[in-house]
């Protein structure tokens, strides 16, 4: 177990929502790919924090930050996603297209 | 009294006739009229008053300070302020009482008055101004005066035409002596006239030369414009279009007078370039023939009236710039006397015939008119120099002033306008009084014009009769000795007028008369003459089409140029934004693709460094 | 200091816009009083300071300093001076005939008033403050109400007109803020205030490029040629009070800002470039001219007229820098007396040629010349208004902005005499395209469409009026103006 493991795990982690992220064309999915990259991010941070710095914990305090964030983004997305249904019963990414410049 | 509360008195009294009836009386014509008269009497008294008080000191007020440059405005009281202020007082009182009867049946008297009381008010500020500046203001408004009077009947194109044609030509004249009045104010830091007129500190000490030259050619230009001397002289025949006695006032006293008492004024710094002397009698004297050609062939009453007037100008400028105050001021007066009852009795006659043209005015009867004709009579005579009539003493004046100067060939060519002076007025004398045939029913149509126009148009033929007396009073005004010519002197003089009048009864006057001018045998002269030289022609041809076609021009640059590259540049940064718009597809995706794509190059491009 | 009258003027605006937007929907007639009553009070507190203002102690006068936000040295400093005082009443002047030329206006009343009076606010602000921050936030301030000013109540392309005159003077804007950051940070001395700048001079270098941003920016407003463009399309679109605070005020704010900032600040940037805005001025004055024959709207021959006439101002600013610089002290003063003479004249003209278009528009439903002949049978009294003002633009002494135009012409012709005998020449340009008017217009048979239309009469009569009634006065008593400002323009000698 060492700070490589993590990493490893945390690009995993990130490269699955990624890849869900732009792959997937239903908002929910897209929302899920999101978390994953958030908790990627968490996961770097909590490594980085527990094996190079462990004296001040500033990683753990943005942990909670993004956790925290996260739950915030998930709210408003999904209250989004709730309107964009009910409007328009669809949550596809590739035809929801009215910000179009 | 003080000459201060006089000449405020005389110049002030027609303005504020002019506002209370422009403010409160637009609808009460007849009250208008009272105001105008009134005011016209208080100026003419003050300035008899002044007159008869003599020559005093000047007085001035500060009127104007911007650092060291200062203004200080106030009244001259010289003779020649003093008689021409009397003269314009009078004459303008004269036309305002005949105007009375004149104009008695159209329904903007109360405008009319007050524009008269506009004009009187802005000449005698003139005339009377201490300073160039002060002068050169009521010399703008005088001119805006006639604009409106010219253009009284404003519902009719063609009087608002010539209106505009007055005040654009006359400005193009102002345009120099107003830069001419500027560059003496620059270059001495003095407007005073009297100041200016010192031949220790003013103008003749500051500059010289070139310099004073230009600056007395660009004063010239003004009074060319003013006084219509060629090449600015097309705008007076048009100014007929106004009221008749509009013209007799524009054609005397004021307006053209204005140029003339101009250079009268400002005389020894005239004299001081010679450039400038030579120039001005050959432009005035070359306007005295160019006009009386043109008034040969001319059949409308008025606009032979007005020719002669050019020419008489010319003859005015031609003496003064050959040397001679005197003369000049004494033809200024006298000329201003009898061409005001000249155009009284020709408004006599149109407003009894309602037409202009002089063969149709004879045939009507105006024979007939026997007040308004002896008036003809006795101001033709005085315009062509009949001794012993005023303008036989002028002109002799002017012609020997011309003589004794050395100016030989000037002097022939005058003799020559004096000739011609007497062909056509004594033509139009003929025309009018003895004409081939009358209309039937003509004999009976007897009675003259009504009294009120009588009486000034009586006065003003006493003064044309009477006008050679005051040369010796004038004299001693002006502080000049009188000059006295022996019968010889004269001798070419009378001639010239002799055989003018001679040739004019030979063509128009006797029983089996052809009448037909000799001019008309001439040819293309003719034509030339009746085409008025061609100046207006060349005019519209030259600078009217460039006037027209750089604002186009202009117009264009700004519709397709600035304004439309301004438009440009800002329709193509629109235009940017929209392209720019594009990358906006609206797919979150692709957006989050190119951030990606970013941070991934930045990345790159940090790690190889 | 006893009563802050500066505070107290700027006040009157700002108190009628709150009182306004406090009035309840639908009473238009109150929204009128209260603008009518304040900008009223602002008059008699005008003529107080021009009266109370004592031009031979000269400098600033009435001056109220409080610290606003001390840690970047931005003040509330309101003093004036001699100019200040004198546009001031000409802000005055014009707001209060303005209002009681909208009297007539039917639709968003409220609205429209209010924003009126924020744009005056903005206008006073920028004649009595001493801080350089402020006044480019007063001047913003002036700006901006302008643009839903003609987009709501404006006509003929006032879209365009609106978004056209908007990037314009954002765009002028936008070069003078960096130039007044850049004034800020080159002295150093973590003020704003423009008495301690103007105490420090700045490197030649310096001055020599910062200037033209501060002349370009203010002088877009100011309506310099080339960048005119906004201007006549403009005050074409614009409601006609607007109009006329915008002709008449506004665009003065232009030429004061170049005199305030730029000559004071920067007098050595500002000669190094006098020639070449002179030039830039006389064409413009000639440009105008030319451009204004051949229009044949009412109001876009006042538009190019005005191009044509700031160009006068203008152009004395320039000279007066070159005499001032050049130690011709009597040039430099004939030509700022000049510059701001004009500057008061054309405001009152062209505020009393909107104000007698806007008449005529009201009645007739057409500024169109042709439309129109002989209109001076029909409505006599507006027609005279507006020749007064047409004489007035033409020059013609005893009007006031003859003094104006003779005292920069006298100092252009000793400066540059050929420059000076060119724009001198226009003066027959501006009599033609006067003339041009008034003869296809006023003049000639009258039109029978126009037959009953009602003639200015009672209260409408009362605004133009006065304006005549000012032009005549400074026409005839020229000294009532220079004796405030001459003492000031010899100040600003000091500075070079």
């Amino acid at each position: 177990m060492n700070l490589t493991f993590f990493l490893l795990l945390s690009l995993l982690l990130f490269s699955a929502g990624l890849i869900a992220v732009m792959s997937r064309r239903n908002l929910v999915t897209v929302l899920v790919g999101i978390e994953l990259m958030l908790n990627a991010a968490s996961v770097n941070f909590m490594a980085f924090n527990f094996f190079v710095a462990p004296d001040p914990v500033v990683g753990q305090i943005i942990v909670l930050l993004i956790i925290g964030l996260a739950a915030a983004e998930v709210a408003v997305f999904l209250a989004i996603l709730m309107v964009l249904y009910r409007a328009r019963h669809e949550v596809d990414a590739e035809d929801i297209r009215e910000l179009r410049g | 009294m003080s000459p201060t509360l006089l000449v405020l008195l005389t110049i002030f009294a027609p303005f504020v006739a002019f506002g209370i009836s422009l403010v409160f009386l637009m609808r009460r014509p007849v009250l208008a009229q009272g105001v105008a008269l009134a005011g016209g009497a208080v100026s003419v008294l003050a300035a008899l008053l002044l007159l008869a008080g003599g020559p005093a000191e000047p007085v001035r007020h500060l009127w104007f300070a911007s650092g060291n440059f200062q203004l200080q405005f106030g009244f001259v009281f010289d003779g020649l302020s003093l008689a021409f202020g009397a003269v314009v007082a009078v004459i303008a009182f004269c036309i305002q009482v005949y105007s009375i009867g004149y104009m008695h049946h159209d329904p903007g008297r109360t405008r009319y008055f007050a524009m008269l009381g506009l004009f009187g008010w802005s000449m005698l500020g003139f005339v009377y101004s201490v300073d160039l500046l002060q002068a050169f203001i009521f010399w703008e408004l005088v001119g805006l005066a006639s604009f409106f009077l010219i253009g009284f009947w404003y519902e009719k194109p063609e009087a608002i035409a010539a209106a505009k044609k007055a005040f654009i030509m006359t400005r193009v004249g102002d345009v120099g002596l107003f830069i001419g009045v500027l560059m003496i104010l620059n270059l001495t830091g003095i407007s005073d006239i009297p100041a200016l007129l010192d031949a220790e500190t003013g103008l003749l000490a500051h500059v010289s030369g070139g310099t004073l030259a230009l600056i007395m050619m660009l004063l010239f230009m003004g009074i060319a414009g003013k006084s219509a001397q060629f090449p600015l002289h097309t705008w007076l025949p048009d100014a007929m279009e106004g009221p008749t006695p509009v013209s007799a006032l524009l054609h005397s006293a004021t307006m053209v007078a204005a140029g003339v008492f101009l250079f009268a004024r400002l005389h020894p710094l005239f004299l001081a370039s010679e450039v400038v002397v030579v120039t001005v009698l050959a432009v005035a004297l070359f306007t005295a023939i160019l006009s009386s050609t043109i008034a040969l062939v001319e059949r409308d009453i008025k606009r032979v009236l007005a020719y002669s007037s050019i020419g008489q100008l010319g003859f005015m400028l031609a003496a003064l710039a050959a040397g001679s105050l005197f003369a000049g001021v004494l033809h200024l007066i006298l000329h201003a006397v009898f061409k005001a009852l000249l155009f009284l009795c020709a408004g006599s006659y149109i407003h009894r015939f309602e037409t202009n043209d002089m063969e149709e005015i004879g045939r009507l009867g105006a024979r007939r008119m026997r007040w308004t004709t002896a008036g003809l009579l006795a101001g033709g005579g005085a315009l062509a120099g009949i001794p012993p009539l005023a303008g036989f003493f002028s002109k002799e004046e002017v012609l020997a002033a011309i003589s004794y100067a050395g100016y030989t060939a000037f002097w022939l060519v005058a003799l020559l306008a004096a000739f011609l002076t007497a062909y056509y007025t004594f033509r139009m004398i003929f025309l009018v009084t003895l004409p081939a045939r009358m209309e039937q029913g003509a004999k009976d149509a007897a009675g003259d014009s009504p009294w009120v126009m009588l009486v000034p148009m009586a006065v003003l033929t006493a003064g044309a009769v009477l006008g050679g007396l005051m040369m010796g009073p004038l004299g001693g005004l002006l502080g000049l000795e009188v000059p006295s010519h022996s019968l010889i002197s004269m001798l070419p003089a009378l001639g010239a007028v002799a055989v003018g009048v001679g040739l004019a009864w030979w063509d128009f006057g006797r029983a089996r008369a052809p009448r037909r001018g000799f001019v008309e045998a001439l040819g293309p002269l003719h034509t030339l003459f009746v085409n008025k030289w061609y100046v207006d022609d060349f005019y519209r041809a030259t600078f009217g089409r460039a006037v027209h076609a750089v604002s186009r021009l202009l117009q264009k640059t700004e519709e397709k140029g600035l304004d439309g590259g301004f438009d440009n540049a800002a329709i193509s940064t629109s235009r940017l934004g929209g392209l720019i718009a594009r990358l906006q597809n609206g797919w979150v995706q692709s957006y989050i693709a190119s951030v990606i794509l970013i941070v991934a190059l930045a990345g790159f491009y940090l790690g190889i460094r | 200091m006893d009563f802050p009258i500066l505070s107290a003027i700027l006040l009157c605006p700002l108190a009628a816009v709150l009182v306004i937007m406090l009035i309840p929907a639908g009473r238009d007639e109150w929204v009128r009083w209260v603008s009518a009553v304040f900008s009223a009070i602002a008059l008699a507190l005008s003529t107080v300071l021009w009266f109370a203002y004592d031009p031979g102690a000269a400098g600033l006068q009435f001056t109220e300093h409080i610290p606003w936000v001390p840690a970047v040295g931005i003040d509330y400093h309101m003093a004036v001076d001699g100019y200040g005082v004198a546009l001031i009443m000409l802000n005055s002047l014009v707001l209060f005939t303005g209002v009681l030329t909208m009297w007539t206006l039917k639709v968003r009343v409220k609205e429209y008033f209010a924003f009126m009076m924020l744009l005056v606010v903005g206008v006073y602000g920028v004649f009595m403050t001493q801080d350089l921050f402020l006044l480019f936030f007063f001047y913003e301030i002036a700006v901006v109400p302008m643009y839903p000013l003609i987009l709501i109540w404006g006509s003929t392309r006032k879209e365009y007109g609106a978004m056209k005159l908007m990037l314009f003077l954002l765009v002028g804007s936008a070069l003078l803020f960096p130039a007044l950051l850049a004034i800020y940070h080159q002295a150093g001395l973590g003020t704003f205030s423009l008495v301690e700048l103007g105490a420090h001079t700045f490197e030649r270098d310096f001055q020599v490029f910062v200037y033209p941003f501060v002349y370009l920016g203010f002088g877009v407003l100011a309506g310099m040629f080339p960048f005119h463009g906004w201007s006549p399309t403009g005050h074409v679109a614009a409601p006609t009070a607007v109009s006329m605070l915008h002709a008449g005020v506004l665009m003065k704010l232009g030429a004061f800002g170049v005199l305030v900032v730029g000559i004071r600040l920067l007098p050595e940037g500002a000669l190094y470039w006098a020639p070449l805005f002179a030039v830039l001025a006389a064409v413009g004055i000639i440009y105008g001219g030319f451009v204004a024959l051949r229009q044949n709207d009412f109001k876009f021959v006042i538009g190019f007229s005005s191009v044509s006439h700031m160009g006068i101002v203008l152009l004395g600013l320039n000279i007066g820098v070159i005499g001032f610089a050049g130690g011709d002290a009597s040039t430099g003063q004939s030509a700022f007396d000049g510059a701001v003479f004009q500057m008061f004249a054309h405001g009152v003209m062209t505020a009393l040629f909107f104000s007698t278009v806007g008449y005529i528009y009201e009645t007739s439903h057409s500024k169109m010349i042709g439309d129109f002949g002989g209109l001076g049978s029909q409505m006599p009294k507006a027609v005279s208004i507006f020749i007064v003002a047409g004489l007035c633009g033409a020059g013609l002494p005893g009007l006031a902005s003859f003094w104006g135009e003779l005292l920069v012409f006298l100092a252009a012709l000793a400066t540059f005499p050929l420059l000076g005998a060119v724009v001198v020449a226009g003066l027959v340009l501006t009599a033609l395209y006067v003339l041009r008017v008034f003869n296809q217009a006023f003049f000639g048979p009258p039109n029978p469409k126009w037959e009953g239309l009602p003639d200015l009469r009672g209260w409408a009569l009362l605004p133009r009026a006065l304006l005549v009634a000012v032009l005549v006065l400074f026409g005839f008593f020229p000294r009532a103006m220079l004796d405030l400002i001459g003492s000031t323009t010899s100040l600003l000698a000091e500075v070079f």
